[in-house]
């Protein structure tokens, strides 16, 4: 069956319409355009992605499986641990929040989780050095910051 | 001979010493990330870009840097071919081929000595081809006005999937989602364009955050999909027993592969991976029924590694004397370029005529430091292989996570990036190429500015665009790029598959 390649079709001529209404509603700039207008490239890109579109909806390429289940689960817990990391890097500080983000991929990729979590914070710890020290570059310490020297 | 001259400055420039570590780094860290699965060149080099903004390096120390990590990820890919039969990136497919039945003979050291040496050869004619090549192109592309690059860029586009990609509309189609996100932002006459008053994004989105995401954070994902957490058996390494005669032996192999795989280098849509194809057939056609290929035969591990090497110098070329890269990996240091300032194309021979050079003779430099890497130190790499992806794949994303942090200190760019990256893991599992999203982002802005001029000087009139001969034939040239993979793809590709497949069953049948 090849339903991927119809629906992102259908998403791509939403996204086309969309972008290209957009590319209509910008202002004219100052003394009047020429030839091209801060919306001549847009629409010209809507249309082309428009007709694009088009031919994946009428001939499509099959289908690559999606991972429902129990991988479909761990992808989305990977991207959760992503955002989280994103999230907690400063209020946690880098070297912790390093040691559970790394730490949690790790294990949830196959790894023990002793030595999941280990190898986060060994990482974490020499990153964290090497940026603040031979890099100077200042990583946030957030929680650990009774740990700072100078 | 205003060239040598050049050349020679560009010796000076590459020859100091802050310069020559950073290239023995950039060596050493290109060959670790081609050999490492997981972590292909483009990929490699797109996390290192941050990471070289925030060291704070000057410009040609910083792209004598990353210069020296590409042509180091192209002689890494065989290590993990030889020893694991898994290709480090797709060029590196056709040594699969010989190189992995050579180490079930018990030979692994002398493939991956030879297949070195071959990558030495490869890079060295296809360096030189560049010396000879490249100011010429630039002195010829200083003639393009607005309408000519307006086309090239569409032939860069059409041209990119190469002749035996799949499906060309998918191509269109990832060119014009970048393109889409390059227009994000306040365009040249402060207007503001799909920004939704967000102020993080009224300077645009950095393509440097989208290049990491795309690659590194979807890597991630599709190892997790793939289960592949634990990594695969490896071949055991013997000691090395290398005459003179087995390197004489592949010397002619080599240089045809070399050239060959330089001229598939430069030319747009044919690429390392045609390369190294037409190298390995070559050598099979040339040495014929004396050979043994796919059975270990040495010259089968040389041709298509020279060919391989030897396209990823020749598509330099273009990148530098156009601005318009012809691969993934070419497109991330175009990324650098702009991000440091350069405005790539035929002016920059002229304009910073000292970074140009100065890359050229780092690239020369770089070969003899990988050749001397690659042989005593082989052994370094052989054990980092390894290292389970499953401690790799995190580490790398972390390092992604530092990098794209210390661009900006904002949160705001860490969530853009992981967006980024499952949306290159959604378009990765529909088959949406991602260079050309790259692509788009970094050739959106240039794109735009050229149309606009071209209207200026036509006084809105749109057939400037194809009123002159070379805007002619460069259309023509992008049509074909976009009409040829139905003609043509279908066939070339069944042979590759059909090489491939039949080497790959030699191994069990003797």
């Amino acid at each position: 069956m090849a339903f991927n390649d119809r629906i992102f079709g259908v998403l791509l001529i939403v996204l086309a319409v969309a972008y290209g209404w957009g590319a209509s509603q910008f202002p004219e700039p100052f003394g009047g355009a020429e030839g091209i207008t801060p919306g001549t490239f847009p629409t010209l890109l809507a249309v082309v992605l428009g007709v694009s579109s088009l031919y994946l909806i009428v001939r499509p390429d099959p289908d690559n499986a999606w991972p429902w289940g129990r991988t479909g689960i761990e992808l989305i817990v990977a991207v959760i641990v992503l955002v989280l990391y994103a999230m907690l890097l400063q209020p946690l500080g880098f070297i912790l929040s390093t040691t559970l983000a790394v730490g949690t991929l790790c294990w949830r990729m196959g790894a023990r989780p002793l030595g999941a979590y280990l190898v986060g914070a060994v990482s974490g710890v020499v990153v964290f050095l090497l940026f603040n020290f031979a890099l100077d570059l200042a990583l946030p310490l957030g929680l650990l910051s009774f740990l700072e020297v100078s | 001979m205003e060239t040598l001259g050049f050349l020679i400055d560009g010796f000076g420039v590459a020859l100091a010493p802050h310069n020559l570590l950073f290239a023995l780094m950039g060596a050493f860290l290109g060959t670790l990330i081609g050999a490492l699965p997981g972590l292909g060149p483009a990929n490699g080099v797109a996390i290192l870009i941050p990471l070289a903004f925030s060291l704070g390096l000057a410009p040609e120390t910083a792209l004598i840097m990353l210069t020296a990590v590409y042509a180091g990820a192209m002689y890494g890919g065989r290590i993990s071919s030889i020893l694991l039969n898994i290709p480090g990136d797709e060029p590196a497919m056709m040594t699969c081929l010989d190189g992995y039945p050579m180490a079930q003979k018990g030979k692994a050291a002398e493939a991956l000595a030879i297949s070195a040496i071959a990558s030495f050869i490869g890079s060295l004619i296809a360096t030189v081809g560049l010396i000879l090549l490249a100011p010429v192109l630039a002195r010829f592309a200083l003639t393009f006005g607005p309408a000519e690059y307006f086309a090239l860029f569409l032939l860069a586009f059409a041209t990119l999937g190469g002749i035996t990609g799949k499906n060309p509309i998918k191509t269109v189609v990832a060119a014009c989602l970048g393109l889409m996100v390059a227009t994000v932002g306040i365009d040249s006459t402060g207007v503001q364009r799909y920004t939704f008053g967000t102020l993080e994004l009224y300077e645009g989105i950095d393509f440097i955050i989208a290049i990491v995401g795309l690659f590194a954070i979807s890597e991630l994902l599709f190892f997790i999909e793939e289960r592949a957490g634990s990594g695969k058996k490896k071949m055991a390494v013997n000691k090395l027993k290398l005459s003179w005669a087995d390197i004489r032996n592949i010397l002619p192999s080599s240089v045809r592969g070399g050239i060959l795989g330089f001229i598939a280098g430069v030319l747009p849509g044919a690429g390392a991976s045609l390369g190294s194809f037409i190298g390995y057939t070559l050598e099979k056609k040339v040495v014929g029924k004396k050979g043994y290929f796919g059975e270990g035969d040495p010259r089968g591990v040389a041709g298509p590694e020279a060919g391989n090497n030897g396209a990823s110098s020749g598509a330099l070329v273009p990148m530098l004397t156009l601005g318009v890269p012809g691969s993934g990996t070419t497109a991330v240091l175009l990324a650098l370029l702009i991000s440091l300032n350069i405005t790539p194309g035929p002016l920059m021979f002229t304009q910073n005529a000292d970074i140009v050079w100065g890359v050229i003779a780092a690239l020369l430099i770089g070969n003899f430091l990988l050749l001397l890497l690659n042989i005593p130190l082989v052994g370094i790499f052989v054990k980092l292989l390894s290292v389970p992806p499953m401690y790799l794949l995190p580490c790398v994303t972390m390092i992604a996570f530092v990098g794209i942090y210390s661009i900006s200190n904002t949160t705001f760019d860490l969530y853009f990036m992981v967006a980024f990256g499952v949306a290159g893991y959604v378009l990765r599992k529909l088959e949406i190429p991602l260079v050309p999203i790259i692509l788009g982002l970094l050739l959106g802005p240039e794109m735009e500015k050229n149309l606009r001029h071209a209207m200026d000087i036509s006084d809105g009139d749109w057939t400037i665009l194809w009123n002159s001969g070379l805007a002619v034939g460069l259309w023509v040239f992008a049509g074909l790029g976009l009409i040829l993979p139905y003609l043509v793809g279908p066939i070339l590709r069944r042979r590759m598959k059909v090489t491939t497949a039949a080497a790959a069953g030699n191994p069990e049948g003797d």
